[in-house]
C-alpha cells in the first residue's frame, strides 16, 4: 500500500505472502474451476454457433437443440467462468488491499462449491429441457437462492476486511471492489425476485430481465475488472496512477449512469415509452467511464512499455483495458437511434456481450490469474510459450467474434428493416457472420485449452520453483533484467538483488 | 557448475546460508512494487472533448424518449401509425356493387343456415323458403322488418311456420344491407339491385320507431305499414366498389 | 472519498435508478386498467381482452424451455422504432378479406396469460406475433394449419418453400408409435420404420396450439388505436391509457 509501513520491507513481503497463502484454497478453486467452466462454455458456444449456419449439426440430440445449447453456453460463461473469476479476484484484492489475512477460507471454499454445484445442476437443467425461458436466468428456479446465499458467504468476509483495514488512504480498487460486492446481490436478488418470485406484468418481467442483463455486465463484471486493472497496472509497473481526478470521474460516472441502462433491448415494446430510450442514452453514456478509466490506465502503463510487453499480467490487462475502450465505443454506436432500431434483434447484442465479458472482463481476469496464481502456489508459470499462445489466440478470437457479430448484426438489421423484401433475404444475411463466429470460438477454445492445462499444472503444484518470474520477452535480448530481477541467471531468493525496501 | 542460462538448476549455492534475509516462499511478494496513487494530472482537454461525443449521442437518443417518467404512456406522444409503403399499392380487386355486398352478406347468412338451409329453401315443414319469396324479392322495408324483428303468424305464402326469432340484435346497418343484398340475389333470386348501407341504417331507425319495437312483426303489420322500399339513394348495381370498405373504388 | 460519502453516493445513485426503472413500473404495470370499447368510437360495447386458454399457457412453457426466443421475437414495434409493420403479414394481414388491413403494433394486453413476455433476442427467424394468422391465411391456406406447423417443427427444411430455414429440427417433440390396428389421426406424413408412425407428443400439441393462438391483430378500442383517422367523423385517437 502506498502509506508508509512501519514494517521492514521483508516483513511487509512476508505479510503479503501470508495473505496470499491464507487465500490459496478458495482463490485457486475459483480460478481453476472458472477456467474449466470457460472451456465448457466455449465448447457449447462452438456447438451453438455451428447450428446457426448448419442447423443439421447434431440435431438428433434434444439436449443440443439450439434453443437449449445457446442459453447453456451463456449461463456457463457468465456464472461458471465470469462470476467465479470475479469472486477469486474480488476476494484476493480486498484481502491484499486491506492487508488482512483471510480467516474464513474454508467457509469461502465451501460457498464456492455450493455455487459450482448450483451452476452445474442449472446448466444440466437447461440442456435437459428445464430452461425457464428467461434470458441469462434460464437455470431452473431452484438454483438462484443457493447462488445468492453462497455469494453472501463469499463476500461478507471481504466487507469485514475492509472495515478493519489499516487507517489511511483507500486505493481506488477497493472502492470498486466494495461497489461490486454491494451491487451484485442487489441486482441479482431484485431481478430474480421480480421475475421468478412475484407475479406481475409479463412485459415488465421482460423489461427487468433486460435491465438485469445490462446491470450484471456494467455493475459487476465491469467494476471487478476495473479494480483488478488499477491494481495490476500500478503494481507491476510501479508507476503512480496517472490521475486521481480521472479515477474519481470514472468511478462516479459508472455509479450514476449504469443503473439506468438495459431496457433499450425492449425498445418499441408496450412498456412505459421513456424506459427503453433512457436505457439507450445511459448505455451510450457508459462510454464516459470507459474513456476515463481507459485513459487513466493506458497513460499509467504507457510509462513502462517494456514492462507491459514482458509481463504476462500486463499484456492481458492492457489488452483488457483496450477492450474496455472498444466496449465504450460499441455502446455509443449500437444505441444511437438509427442503429438501435436495426441492431435491436440481431447478433449485435450477442457480439456486444461477448466483447464486454470476454474482450474486457476476461482479459483482465486472465491478467489477474497470471499475477495471483504464482503468489498463492509459490510456483512460477511453466512456459512463456503457453502464455503467448493463450494471449494471441484469445486476441484473434475475441476481436473476430466481437467485430463480426456487431458488424454482422447491423447487416442483419439492414435486411430486417427492408420490409419490402422477402424475409428469406434478411435471414440469409446472418450466414457468413455465423460461420466466422464459429471459427473464432474454435480459436478461443484452443487458447483456453492451453490456459486450462497451464493452470491445472500450477494447481497440481507442478509449477516452476523459482523466484524468477516467467516473462514473455525473448531471452536473448539483454533487457529482460531491470533493477528488480537482476541480470538473467541470477537467483533471487532473497528478493531484489541489492535495491533496498520498496 | 553454474549455468547462467538455467538459473533454476543452480545448486552450488546454498541460498539459505548465502543470504541473511530469508524470504523463501515470499519471493514473488517481495519483488513487488508499491502501489502509488498520487498522480495529480487534471482531466485533460482531450478527454473532455472525447466525452462530449457520448454526451451528444445520448442527448440525441433522449429526444425519442418523449416525456421522461411518464409511466402511463406506452407509445411516444402523438404517434400515428403510418405504415411505410412498399411503393406499390396493394388493393383487393374491386367488385361490382352486388357482388361486393353479397360477399359480405354470405358470411352473415351463416347464422341463418340453421333454419333456412344453405340453399335458402328451408325444410318445407318448419322453415319457409327464401327462394322465390315475395317478401324477400319485394319491397325492401318489409323484408328488413322481418329480418330485424322476427315474424309470427303466416308468411308471404300464407302458410304459418311458427315464430321466427328476431335477428336484429348486434346487427349493424352495413350487416343488414349486405345480408339483404345477398339473399335477394342468391338461391335463385335475382332481384339485381343493391340494398345500400344507407338503406340498412334507415331500416334500423324505422324498426326502432315501430309501435311495438322488438316484438315480432305480423303479416298484417308488414303489408299495412312497411310495404315500401327503404329510403335512400339507389346505387347502380354495376358500380365498382372496394370489397372491404364498400366505397366506390378509386378510378384507375 | 470517505466511506460515508461512498456509501451514501452508492445507495443514492443506485437506489434512485432502481426505484425509477425497476420498482415503480413493475408495480404500476401489475394491474393494468382494462380498456373498454365504446359505442360511439368503435360501434360496439364491451371490454377489450384477448382471450387465452390454459393450454396456451402450457404451450408458452414449451416455447420457453426449448429456447425459441433465441431466434424468434414476438414484438411489433411502432413505426418510430422499427419497420415490421411494413411487412405484409407480420403485424396482421395487409389484405384480410373481411377487414382489410389488420396490422397493428403490439399492445399491453397481447401478452396476458403468459408469465414472461417472450419478446425475444434475435430474428434469425421471423417474428411470431401473428404466426397463427399467417399459417392459417397463407402457409396452410385451405389446408390443415396444425399439420403445417407440426411438419415445420418436425423438419423445417423438408418444406420445399423453406429450403434455407435454419430452424432446428424438433424431432424430439414427436414419438414413434407402433401401429396396432388403425393409424392415428394425427400421424405425420413422414417416413418412419415399418409398422410405426410418427405422432406428436403432448408437448408438440401444446406448442402448436400456442403458436396457432398467436393472432395479435384484433381490433382495438379507439383509445388504443394509433391508426390514422380515415373518416372525417373520427376524432384523432385520445391519449393512451394503461
Amino acid at each position: 500500500m502506498s502509506q508508509a509501513s512501519s514494517q521492514s520491507p521483508e516483513a511487509d513481503a512476508l505479510l503479503r505472502s501470508e495473505i496470499d497463502r491464507s487465500l490459496r484454497h478458495p482463490v485457486m478453486f475459483f480460478f481453476t474451476s472458472g477456467a474449466a467452466w470457460l472451456a465448457v462454455a466455449l465448447l457449447l458456444g462452438i456447438i451453438s454457433s455451428a447450428k446457426v449456419h448448419a442447423p443439421g449439426f447434431l440435431d438428433s440430440c434434444s439436449w443440443l437443440t439450439y434453443g437449449r445449447v445457446q442459453p447453456a453456453h451463456l449461463n456457463a460463461l457468465i456464472y461458471g467462468w465470469g462470476c467465479q473469476a470475479a469472486f477469486g479476484t474480488l476476494v484476493w484484492l480486498m484481502a491484499r488491499l486491506s492487508r488482512q489475512t483471510c480467516r474464513a477460507a474454508g467457509l469461502i471454499l465451501t460457498a464456492g462449491h455450493v455455487w459450482n454445484f448450483s451452476v452445474t445442476l442449472g446448466v444440466i437443467g437447461i440442456l435437459a429441457g428445464g430452461s425457464t425461458g428467461v434470458p441469462w436466468m434460464e437455470m431452473p428456479v431452484f438454483a438462484w437462492v443457493p447462488m445468492l446465499l453462497s455469494f453472501v458467504v463469499i463476500s461478507i468476509w471481504s466487507m469485514v476486511q475492509f472495515k478493519v483495514r489499516p487507517a489511511g488512504h483507500v486505493f481506488i480498487s477497493q472502492w470498486y471492489v466494495l461497489a461490486a460486492l454491494i451491487w451484485f446481490p442487489w441486482v441479482f436478488a431484485s431481478a430474480h425476485l421480480m421475475v421468478h418470485g412475484f407475479s406481475g406484468s409479463p412485459l415488465m418481467a421482460a423489461a427487468i430481465n433486460a435491465w438485469y442483463r445490462s446491470a450484471l455486465v456494467f455493475l459487476f463484471f465491469t467494476p471487478t475488472a476495473i479494480a483488478a486493472a488499477y491494481y495490476l497496472i500500478s503494481k507491476v509497473t510501479g508507476r503512480p496512477i496517472y490521475s486521481y481526478s480521472l479515477s474519481l470521474l470514472g468511478f462516479w460516472s459508472l455509479a450514476i449512469i449504469a443503473p439506468w441502462a438495459g431496457m433499450q433491448k425492449l425498445a418499441g415494446a408496450p412498456i412505459p415509452n421513456f424506459l427503453p430510450y433512457l436505457g439507450a442514452a445511459a448505455t451510450i453514456l457508459i462510454a464516459i467511464p470507459a474513456i476515463a478509466v481507459g485513459v487513466n490506465l493506458l497513460k499509467t502503463a504507457a510509462g513502462a512499455p517494456e514492462t507491459v510487453v514482458n509481463s504476462p499480467t500486463l499484456r492481458f490487462t492492457v489488452a483488457g483495458v483496450i477492450g474496455l475502450l472498444v466496449t465504450g465505443a460499441a455502446c455509443v454506436f449500437l444505441n444511437v437511434p438509427p442503429i438501435l432500431r436495426m441492431s435491436q434483434f440481431t447478433l449485435s447484442g450477442y457480439g456486444f456481450d461477448v466483447l464486454a465479458i470476454y474482450g474486457f472482463f476476461s482479459f483482465v481476469a486472465f491478467g489477474m490469474i497470471y499475477f495471483v496464481v504464482p503468489r498463492i502456489t509459490r510456483r512460477e508459470w511453466l512456459s512463456s510459450r503457453l502464455i503467448k499462445v493463450h494471449f494471441f489466440l484469445s486476441v484473434y478470437g475475441v476481436v473476430t467474434v466481437a467485430l463480426v457479430a456487431i458488424f454482422g448484426g447491423v447487416m442483419q438489421g439492414l435486411g430486417q428493416e427492408a420490409f419490402a423484401q422477402p424475409w428469406e433475404d434478411a435471414a440469409m444475411r446472418a450466414y457468413p457472420y455465423a460461420v466466422a463466429t464459429t471459427i473464432a470460438w474454435i480459436f478461443l477454445l484452443f487458447s483456453n485449452v492451453f490456459f486450462f492445462l497451464h493452470l491445472a499444472l500450477m494447481w497440481l503444484r507442478l509449477g516452476r520453483r523459482s523466484s524468477h518470474p516467467t516473462l514473455l520477452g525473448h531471452g536473448h535480448h539483454a533487457n529482460l533484467h531491470d533493477s528488480i530481477h537482476g541480470p538473467e541467471g541470477d537467483i533471487d531468493n532473497a528478493g531484489p538483488g541489492s535495491a533496498p525496501a520498496h | 557448475m553454474i549455468d547462467p542460462s538455467k538459473p533454476d538448476l543452480e545448486e552450488s549455492v546454498n541460498v539459505t546460508e548465502a543470504h541473511e534475509r530469508v524470504v523463501l516462499g515470499a519471493a514473488a511478494a517481495s519483488r513487488e512494487k508499491k502501489l502509488a496513487e498520487n498522480g495529480s494530472e487534471s482531466i485533460s482537454l482531450w478527454v473532455t472533448i472525447l466525452c462530449a461525443v457520448p454526451l451528444l449521442a445520448a442527448g440525441w437518443t433522449l429526444g425519442n424518449a418523449g416525456t421522461l417518467f411518464s409511466y402511463k404512456d406506452t407509445v411516444k406522444e402523438g404517434y400515428v401509425r403510418v405504415i411505410p409503403s412498399a411503393g406499390e399499392e396493394f388493393a383487393l380487386p374491386p367488385k361490382d356493387a352486388v357482388a361486393a355486398y353479397s360477399a359480405k352478406g354470405a358470411k352473415i347468412y351463416g347464422k341463418c343456415i340453421g333454419c333456412h338451409g344453405a340453399d335458402g329453401k328451408g325444410d318445407g315443414a318448419n322453415y319457409p323458403s327464401l327462394a322465390g319469396s315475395e317478401w324477400v324479392e319485394g319491397e325492401t322495408e318489409r323484408f328488413a322488418m322481418v329480418v330485424l324483428n322476427g315474424l309470427t303468424g303466416p308468411t308471404s305464402s300464407g302458410k304459418t311456420y311458427g315464430v321466427m326469432p328476431a335477428q336484429g340484435a348486434g346487427m349493424s346497418g352495413d350487416d343488414l344491407a349486405a345480408l339483404m343484398t345477398y339473399v335477394r340475389n342468391s338461391f335463385g333470386n335475382s332481384v339485381g339491385d343493391v340494398v345500400t348501407r344507407e338503406m340498412g341504417a334507415a331500416a334500423l331507425d324505422l324498426s326502432s320507431k315501430r309501435a311495438n319495437p322488438g316484438s315480432p312483426v305480423t303479416a298484417d303489420e308488414l303489408n299495412s305499414e312497411h310495404k315500401k322500399n327503404l329510403p335512400g339513394e339507389p346505387l347502380d348495381p354495376a358500380t365498382m366498389l372496394d370489397p372491404i370498405t364498400l366505397e366506390p373504388a378509386a378510378a384507375e | 472519498m470517505s466511506f460515508r460519502q461512498f456509501a451514501f453516493g452508492l445507495t443514492a445513485t443506485f437506489g434512485f435508478a432502481w426505484l425509477a426503472v425497476v420498482i415503480v413500473p413493475f408495480f404500476m404495470m401489475r394491474s393494468v386498467e382494462p380498456v373498454a370499447f365504446t359505442e360511439a368510437a368503435d360501434g360496439k360495447e364491451g371490454i377489450y381482452h384477448p382471450k387465452t386458454t390454459g393450454r396456451v399457457t402450457n404451450g408458452a412453457e414449451v416455447y420457453a424451455s426449448n429456447g425459441c426466443y433465441n431466434c424468434h421475437t414476438q414484438l411489433i414495434r411502432p413505426t418510430y422504432a422499427g419497420n415490421e409493420l411494413g411487412r405484409p403479414d407480420w403485424a396482421g394481414l395487409k389484405m384480410d378479406e373481411e377487414r382489410g388491413d389488420t396490422r397493428r403494433e403490439s399492445n399491453v394486453f397481447d401478452y396476458q396469460g403468459e408469465k414472461f413476455a417472450q419478446i425475444g433476442l434475435n430474428r434469425l427467424g421471423p417474428d411470431l406475433s401473428n404466426v397463427g394468422r399467417r399459417v392459417e391465411a397463407e402457409y396452410a391456406k385451405g389446408g390443415d394449419a396444425k399439420l403445417w406447423l407440426m411438419m415445420h417443427l418436425y423438419d423445417p427444411r423438408a418444406n420445399p418453400q423453406r429450403p434455407t430455414s435454419t430452424c432446428p429440427s424438433h424431432r424430439f417433440l414427436f414419438e414413434e408409435k407402433e401401429v396396432l390396428g388403425q393409424v392415428p389421426q394425427d400421424a405425420l406424413p413422414v417416413e418412419s420404420p415399418e409398422g410405426t408412425v410418427v405422432i406428436p407428443s403432448p408437448d408438440a400439441n401444446e406448442l402448436v396450439d400456442y403458436l396457432l393462438s398467436l393472432k395479435r391483430d384484433d381490433a382495438v378500442p379507439a383509445s388504443m388505436n394509433y391508426g390514422p383517422a380515415t373518416k372525417p367523423a373520427e376524432a384523432k385517437p385520445a391519449a393512451p391509457q394503461g
